[in-house]
């Protein structure tokens, strides 16, 4: 009897700690969406901002946006995927192996402003890129590369040996047995975790203040080496500079708004595919 | 998998495409306080000339000097006179750093509004800034800590106030920094024992101006020079300027530009 109560007790406990996780979560979104969906219109989300950033929209930091994320995506997927498969199908288990192991781990924990410094060092100034969305790109690229690793690396350990095992007994070189028989079951993983480092991408801010960001600029970037508006630093402009805040303030809830959108629908893509991979699966 | 191949390949392509098309683009980096001029002249200007881009940054007057010195930016914003210390930079690296006045700005002293204290002497400010007076009763007002705020040293805000307020003695080190004039006055709106300095574009009615050595801070004041607190604000480029920047200079100094510059709270200069 008392163990099924402390049972009982317990168990409340838990669920007590994960309301109060959603509430957290919850009142996040409530805030954001209560004071920022006023701005949203059509005209905030096509438009450039306009009268020293009190009226207009948000585009070129939307389009800023995507930028970045697509180029960092571009540059860190291939490499990601290649050391992932190298670690685990190919690696012999040595201790070189684990000491790469754990810098790719200690690399996941690296603040990303200290990315940003790094970006503006290397990219900005030693490989003479300039402020633009190249640096911005490979900077987020490389921040979030360690997190592309571990996902991809988790969902090629998730692959059954025996799949590997039937591919090799019918003859077939390592190399056709990871195109054939291992990453195709491995991809939902995969590409949920590089579709989760979009989201990560998408939000940050540090990396990118010296390596891709301008505060202010009209229209569409016209190549790799143009700087960009992006939404998180619009947010961060908006809050500090210019001479309006209360307008400013208000356009900055609503590229908030924006922002959480995009990052909470990307989440919701993941677990979309993380389903069907189940279902397929089970 | 072929998909996936295929698909990162267009994306390269579509990546590849966008390299190289050269349109006109002025860079401006430097002092936020000079920021809402170029961001408001930048809008207009390219009203008037679509095919030039501009890009607006901040990161405070020492970062925009730097910049021009770098050759990383087409102009560098200033509230403040380039230092020796920069010119003799400039030189090192071949740089020639030119001035050009485009606004004049008065830097407002500004409290919380519940505070009962609307003037000051110089002597005051700097003896508060410098830790001499730290309760509002040494300054005439009804008592309370004074929150004292400053901006970092990157800022030609401060260098200015530094300069002209304080005759370059220290703030005192427990100052609460800020890093931008929006930031001061946000903090100071916000914390009633407090004191902070900001552009005179920033005087909201969240925050009260006190007179300065019984001269209220406003435009008239400061272009007549009766204000003390008052400074010419700079864009620098290297070299005399040329071509689309000329073009966009004369257009901040203009009589439009410089009316865009008073409504966004500074003082013109005709």
């Amino acid at each position: 009897m008392r163990k099924i109560v402390s049972q009982r007790i317990g168990f409340s406990f838990l669920f007590l700690l994960l309301l109060i996780t959603l509430l957290f979560l919850g009142t996040i979104i409530y805030f954001i969406a209560a004071k920022g969906v006023g701005a949203i219109s059509w005209q905030f989300l096509t438009q450039s901002p306009k009268n020293a950033m009190t009226s207009g929209g948000v585009a070129p930091a939307i389009v800023g946006t995507f930028y970045l994320v697509l180029g960092a995506i571009v540059f860190s997927f291939p490499l990601g995927l290649a050391s992932a498969i190298y670690l685990c199908e190919y690696s012999p288990k040595s201790y070189i192996i684990n000491i790469i192991r754990i810098s790719i781990n200690n690399l996941a924990g690296v603040p990303s402003v200290v990315f940003g410094l790094f970006g503006l060092a290397v990219f900005v100034k030693f490989f003479g890129f300039g402020v633009s969305i190249l640096s911005g790109a490979l900077t987020l690229g490389i921040m979030v590369l360690p997190q592309i690793i571990s996902a991809s690396q988790e969902a090629l350990l998730a692959v059954p040996q025996s799949y590997r095992e039937a591919s090799f007994a019918l003859g077939a070189t390592p190399w056709k047995t990871i195109k054939k028989a291992v990453i195709p079951p491995a991809l939902p993983g995969i590409l949920t975790g590089v579709i989760l480092s979009v989201g990560r991408v998408a939000g940050e801010t540090a990396p990118i203040i010296f390596t891709a960001a301008t505060l202010y600029k009209r229209g569409y970037p016209n190549s790799i080496f143009s700087e960009v508006m992006a939404l998180p630093y619009h947010i961060y402009g908006l809050m500090t500079e210019g001479t309006h805040p209360v307008q400013q303030k208000e356009i900055a809830y609503g590229c908030a708004f924006v922002l959480l959108i995009l990052v909470l629908s990307v989440s919701f893509l993941a677990i979309v595919i993380r389903q069907r991979q189940r279902r397929k699966n089970g | 998998m072929k998909n996936i191949g295929k698909l990162l390949l267009a994306i390269t392509l579509i990546a590849g495409l966008m390299i190289p098309a050269f349109a006109e683009s002025i860079t401006i980096k430097g002092s936020t306080t000079v920021y809402p001029i170029a961001q408001a002249t930048a809008e207009k200007f390219m009203d008037m000339y679509p095919e030039v881009r501009i890009s607006v940054q901040g990161g405070g007057s020492g970062f925009g000097i730097a910049a021009i010195i770098d050759g990383t930016t087409d102009i560098g914003d200033a509230s403040r006179p380039i230092k020796d210390k920069e010119i003799k930079k400039a030189l090192n690296k071949g740089a020639d750093p030119k001035a050009h006045v485009v606004a004049l700005d008065g830097i407002a002293v500004v409290v919380n509004p519940s505070n009962s204290v609307s003037a000051l002497t110089k002597q005051q400010i700097k003896d508060i800034y410098t830790g001499k007076i730290s309760n509002w009763s040494g300054a005439g007002g009804s008592g309370g800590q004074i929150v004292v705020i400053s901006r970092d040293s990157s800022s030609g805000t401060f260098e200015t106030f530094n300069k002209l307020a304080l005759d370059k003695e220290k703030v005192r080190p427990d100052a609460l920094l800020q890093a931008s004039n929006q930031a001061v006055a946000t903090t100071v709106a916000k914390t009633p024992g407090a004191i902070g300095y900001v552009g005179l574009g920033y005087l909201t009615s969240k925050v009260k101006g006190v007179d300065v050595n019984g001269v209220e801070p406003t435009k008239d004041t400061v272009r007549s020079g009766e204000y003390p607190l008052a400074r010419p604000l700079f864009m620098y480029t290297n070299g005399p300027a040329k071509g689309v920047v000329k073009k966009y200079l004369d257009f901040v100094t203009s009589s439009e530009g410089q009316r865009l510059a008073e409504k966004e709270g500074y003082v013109g200069l005709k």
